[in-house]
């Protein structure tokens, strides 16, 4: 079986550096980036600081001078070209690796006229193919868990004071999910070459596929799969209130942001212009100023997280806006008359805890994995049916 | 055909039973009967479309025939790939190469496919012809990208041969070599070989048996010399007594139109029983004379 692997290498060499000269240059590229983060050491401190405007003249920055330089430096960096050029190739190298090296695995053979050669030889073509699925195993698997390991390094630089196996930030680009991406892109795609016979089509196509699959997981995943496992968001069940801004007719609902994964307390920021709430808890009054309040980007966000409207206690799938409760009426002068609680709906946020990080990462690679096993299997099979030529 | 078939089915190394194929509408094989003896080298000759390649690929289980089944060694490839394929050696008509790989990869990828291939006789055969090992097989001449799958088919050591249009590539010398091989590996191993091939010449050569397709029926099935000596060339006019046409073409040199006559089985050596050695035809004109059968009386309308 080595010499199988070390042939379909051979065969497919120019795959076969071209994925690994990416993988590596952008795995290097990766840390090198999250070093650059981290060696400006900016204090978890400082990124509680929120920039103040008084309306007139440049904001300033609450948690002090020193503080918004590195701050602005750390902002630099993380909008700067290299990053750019980074993180979308690492939430695009799995899918490409998988597809490039899957789609000619049979399908050149077809193309090419060398099946018959060797499944005359082989006579079990499935031992044949599990020869060549093996190396495209082999080079992906060294080749992706080192790509998706830098890509942890980088997003735990970006959200410094963050855990990042429990917060669910980018969590289907880095970790072991790159690997399961890729193996999963391979997979796909080399049964779309089995099928087909053409390496072009079965490229197009499975580009096509993984995009759409890529990009409708998360939502797809949240409202069917994990849903079952959110759970109320502590503080976040609100009642519908009014309040007027700049007068009669602004509507604006206070969502408060109540972050699951508690950030560990944080130290004062040294030089504070007055005192910085403690990120993510309440504002102390519930004023207009709350609602446009900067949330320091490095607050944990918890993903899939959604909102339930309630009425009367139950789930209301209806549109909350034409409720009788949400229509504002007012009395002869001009007051607002309070509706029946009743009538008026209820936002409720549910969330997935980042305690439940290790448990979702094994369901979705799971998933993922099943989903590859399953397109072997029909390459398999298929394989084993179609015409060498 | 028949007669010759029951007979010798014990001891045939590739036998067909009412095997039909088709494409869509396009019937390549129907029901063809043939038995390939152990041992013996059968030319399979026939016109371009008759079927010799479909009926190497059932063969090979890389088609399924419609109806009929045939067996190599007695397994039935469509059923039984892996022991079916482990006793042939193939060697499609123009074979692909890898490109990119070096012809000892290729010695090296058959070794690691095929458990019982001898690695060591490849090389040894390519070698004596003259082909770097190192080579890039994509860079070999087109002869001697045929040389090295052929020289594949054979290192398996395969009890049965079967090669579609193996010479039509080769030099006269290799040609020539090619075929000396074939007889050695036969009479050595005693294996089994069917050859389709256009070149007359080479069938004489190399094979003892002749089985002529035409649209997709089996048209004669015999040893050579029962070939020549059980068929006669004489002008349209003069039938052969008992003798039934099978095919008008073209004499050589354009000039006379010459039609090929089976004698009747009961005469069937075609010796009038006077003359010591019995008249034989040139297996060309009897290959002929099934070729222009195929046509209808297309073989008159050269020019
Ligand atoms: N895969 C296929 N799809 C459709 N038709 C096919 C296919 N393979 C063969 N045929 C048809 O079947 C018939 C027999 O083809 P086959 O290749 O067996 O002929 P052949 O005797 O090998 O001819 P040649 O001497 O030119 O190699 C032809 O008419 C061919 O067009
Ligand atoms: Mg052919």
């Amino acid at each position: 079986m080595i010499a199988r692997i070390w042939l379909t290498f051979k065969q497919h060499r120019f795959e076969t550096i071209a994925i690994t000269v990416v993988c590596v240059v952008l795995t290097a590229a990766a840390l090198i980036e999250a070093y650059r983060l981290s060696s400006l050491n900016v204090p978890i401190s400082c990124f509680n600081g929120r920039y103040e405007s008084s309306g007139i003249g440049t904001p300033t920055y609450s948690a002090g001078a020193h503080c918004q330089a590195l701050v602005d430096s750390f902002m630099g960096l993380q909008s700067g070209l290299p990053m750019n050029l980074v993180r979308p190739m690492l939430l695009l190298a799995p899918l490409l690796a998988g597809i490039v090296l899957g789609a000619p695995l049979v399908a050149r053979e077809i193309e090419q006229g060398t099946a018959p050669l060797s499944w005359a030889l082989s006579g079990s073509r499935r031992r044949w193919l599990l020869g060549k699925v093996l190396a495209g195993v082999v080079l992906l698997v060294p080749l992706m868990l080192a790509v998706g390991l830098a890509a942890e390094v980088l997003e735990g630089a970006l959200d410094p004071g963050v855990d990042t196996h429990a917060a669910f930030q980018n969590y289907l680009g880095r970790g072991s999910f790159d690997l399961f991406w890729a193996l999963a892109a391979f997979a796909g795609t080399v049964t779309l070459g089995t099928l087909f016979g053409r390496t072009m089509p079965a490229l197009i196509v499975a580009f096509v596929v993984c995009v759409f699959v890529r990009v409708a997981w998360d939502p797809g995943m949240a409202r069917i799969v994990l849903r079952p496992m959110a759970v109320e968001q502590t503080g976040s069940n609100q009642q519908f209130g009014v309040f007027y801004g700049g007068g009669p007719g602004i509507i604006g609902v206070t969502i408060e942001p109540t972050p699951l994964i508690e950030p560990t307390p944080l130290p004062e920021p040294s030089g504070s212009l007055g005192s910085p709430e403690p990120s993510g808890s309440p504002a102390p009054d519930g004023s207009a100023s709350d609602v446009t309040a900067f949330t320091p980007f490095w607050v944990q966000i918890d993903l899939y997280s959604y909102t339930q409207v309630f009425l009367d206690g139950k789930p209301f799938y209806g549109d909350p806006y034409s409720l009788p409760g949400y229509q504002m009426q007012f009395d002869a002068n001009g007051n607002l008359i309070q509706s029946d609680p009743s009538t008026m709906p209820n936002w409720v946020d549910y969330a997935i805890p980042g305690s439940q990080y290790w448990l979702v990462v094994a369901l979705e690679s799971g998933l993922l994995l099943l989903g590859s096993l399953f397109c072997a299997a029909v390459a398999f099979v298929w394989v084993d049916r179609r015409r060498p030529y | 055909m028949g007669a010759d078939a029951g007979a010798s089915t014990a001891t045939a190394a590739l036998v067909a039973h009412g095997l039909s194929k088709r494409f869509r509408k396009k019937v390549a094989l129907d029901s063809v009967d043939l038995s390939v003896p152990a041992g013996s080298i059968t030319a399979l000759v026939g016109p371009n479309g008759a079927g010799k390649t479909t009926l190497i690929r059932v063969c090979m289980a890389f088609e399924r025939p419609n109806a009929g089944r045939v067996e190599v060694d007695g397994v039935d490839p469509w059923r039984h790939r892996s022991e079916a394929l482990r006793r042939v050696g193939y060697v499609p008509q123009a074979p692909a190469v890898y490109r990119g790989l070096s012809v000892e990869d290729h010695l090296a990828m058959a070794r690691s496919l095929h458990s019982g291939f001898d690695a060591d006789y490849a090389r040894r055969r390519l070698d004596q012809l003259g082909i770097p090992l190192d080579q890039r097989a994509d860079t070999l001449s087109g002869g001697q990208g045929a040389q090295l799958g052929l020289a594949i088919a054979l290192g398996t050591r395969a009890k049965v041969l079967l090669l579609d249009e193996p010479l039509a590539n080769l030099d006269p010398l290799a040609r020539r070599e090619f075929i000396q091989v074939l007889l050695d590996a036969v009479r050595s191993e005693g294996s089994t070989a069917l050859l389709s091939s256009h070149i007359v010449t080479d069938v004489e050569d190399a094979c003892d048996r002749l089985a002529i397709l035409g649209g997709g029926k089996v048209r004669l099935d015999c040893p050579l010399e029962e070939a020549r000596r059980t068929h006669r060339l004489t002008d349209a006019d003069s039938p052969p007594p008992g003798a039934t046409a099978v095919g008008s073409f073209l004499g050589k040199g354009g000039q006379k139109v010459m039609t090929l006559w089976r004698l009747a089985a009961a005469g069937a050596d075609g010796s009038d029983g006077q003359s010591a050695a019995p008249e034989t035809t040139s297996l060309e004109d009897v290959v002929l004379g099934y070729l222009a059968a195929g046509r209808g009386t297309a073989g008159l309308q050269f020019n």
